[in-house]
């Protein structure tokens, strides 16, 4: 057995504590329920960590994912997605303070977030990892254990269907 | 296409400046800057990792504790159950519900041993089915078909056929079993017959016959005659169909007629070792001909020269 394995807890640990915020937020961007999401990421950690000895470490991460959104699958109800905005999150143009402006953007706001509520799953996951998370397209391929093409795919999909539905209507 | 690139390379954060720079100018840029910053700031729920690994290191533990502790897995103990329930059901069956099931094809003839040593010699393209477990105390056997049984004394010894029953203690008989046809023939002791619900003491010599639903009062037969056993079959006034059926039995041949009245009554009977001297005894003294085509005999009526 390496040394490297999830069965010692010190490096269960720390594979936990990088990595149970992203899970949740993945969770979050499958499902849109606050309440459900970290419920996910949890059971998910349990399943890895009760079959330490048969993951690999190196490919625990992409294991985490998949768990989760296997989880996701046989659970949750697929039910309407509902995202919020952070709370006194700035607009782009901090100094621009005119009322026209911040109704502008307001109403861009609803329209982008309504948008993405309406993408498909593995649109959603995709753009919003990238977006939130900041993690690169190479990431999110090795994550969700997809080529890099597919999730530029994916992304360019995704930002087609958003800009028609802002701009377009 | 290229502006497509370039915008997945900006929000990926690949683009150089002077790319950057460049990129700024393209037409949609603000749209595309806009969503790109507003879809950043959509609010996940934040996960405080250490309150959450604690609350994940308690579950563990009521889950497991020192490791992993494979709980009574009921699944698997239905498991077990149903393999057990099977193998004793089936060994059930094997050592103590000993059905034995006894079949002649066509042309064939089979002699062998009940259990208490009564003899069965079972005619062709019949069947006899009988319980090995408790035969000593039940001498009861089902036949489809003719057999002559020559029973040992003791219990009752019972032959079931669909369409009557055939109760001894300990003698020689033939019964006949075909379609629409019903015959007992006694060769020793004394045979009781019950046909719905006729009851009849059948002596030795005598013939119970019912065609077609009708009992044929009882008649006489020669008890040293030959008859299927030595390899011939006898009939006393029987309908001509039934005659060709029983050489259905013993020969493999298909019997087809033509313009022939098969009510009509032979009396007499055919060697089971040669189809023409066969089918000459039951043609010739009805004044018929036959005709054999590969696999099928053809019976017809003579030309009438007169």
């Amino acid at each position: 057995m390496s040394k490297e394995s999830l069965c010692n807890e010190i490096y269960f640990n720390k594979f936990y504590s990088s990595h149970i915020q992203s899970a949740s937020n993945f969770a979050y961007y499958k499902s849109g329920d606050k309440n459900t999401s970290l419920d996910l990421a949890q059971e998910a950690f349990i399943k890895i960590w009760e079959n330490c000895a048969k993951v690999d470490f190196n490919k625990a991460k992409s294991y985490l994912f998949t768990v989760i959104n296997n989880l996701f699958l046989n659970k949750v109800k697929h039910e309407k997605v509902v995202l919020e905005y952070a709370k006194n999150s700035p607009y782009l143009d901090i100094n621009n303070q005119s009322p026209e402006y911040l109704l502008e953007e307001e109403e861009f706001k609803t329209k982008l977030k309504t948008a993405i509520e309406n993408l498909t799953e593995a649109e959603r996951e995709v753009f919003l990892m990238n977006r939130i998370d900041g993690k690169k397209y190479r990431e999110i391929a090795d994550i969700l254990t997809i080529s890099q093409k597919a999730v530029e795919k994916r992304m360019s999909s995704a930002l087609k269907k958003l800009r028609s539905k802002i701009v377009g209507i | 296409m290229e502006q497509n690139k370039n915008i997945l390379k900006y929000l990926n954060k690949e683009l150089s400046n002077d790319e950057l720079k460049q990129f700024k100018n393209s037409d949609d840029f603000k749209t595309l800057e806009k969503i790109a910053h507003y879809s950043s700031q959509i609010d996940t729920p934040k996960v405080n990792s250490e309150e959450a690994l604690a609350a994940f290191k308690q579950k563990t533990n009521t889950h497991s504790k020192k490791g992993k502790v494979i709980g009574l897995n009921f699944k698997q103990l239905y498991k077990y159950a149903a393999v057990a329930a099977v193998l004793l059901t089936t060994s059930y069956f094997l050592l103590f519900n000993n059905n034995t099931n006894i079949v002649t094809e066509i042309a064939e003839t089979k002699t062998f041993n009940l259990p208490d040593d009564s003899e069965v010699i079972l005619n062709a393209n019949s069947t006899i089915n009988y319980s090995k477990n408790d035969w000593d105390e039940n001498r009861n056997l089902e036949l489809d078909g003719e057999a002559f049984f020559k029973v040992q004394k003791g219990k009752k010894f019972i032959v079931n056929t669909t369409i009557g029953k055939v109760t001894v203690l300990g003698t020689q008989f033939n019964v006949k079993e075909r379609v629409n046809y019903f015959e007992v023939k006694t060769y020793e002791g004394l045979v009781s017959v019950s046909y719905n619900d006729t009851l009849l003491k059948l002596p030795k010599g005598s013939i119970f016959k019912v065609v077609n639903g009708k009992i044929d009062s009882v008649k006489t037969f020669n008890v040293n005659e030959s008859s299927w056993l030595e390899k011939e079959s006898n009939f006393k006034s029987t309908p001509l169909y039934l005659v060709l059926d029983e050489l259905e039995n013993q020969y493999n041949y298909k019997v087809t007629t033509k313009n022939i009245d098969l009510e009509i009554l032979y009396s007499g009977g055919f060697a089971h070792n040669n189809i023409d001297i066969a089918l000459q005894s039951i043609t010739i003294p009805l004044q018929l001909s036959y005709k054999i085509e590969n696999d099928k005999i053809i019976i017809f009526a003579d030309d009438k020269k007169d």
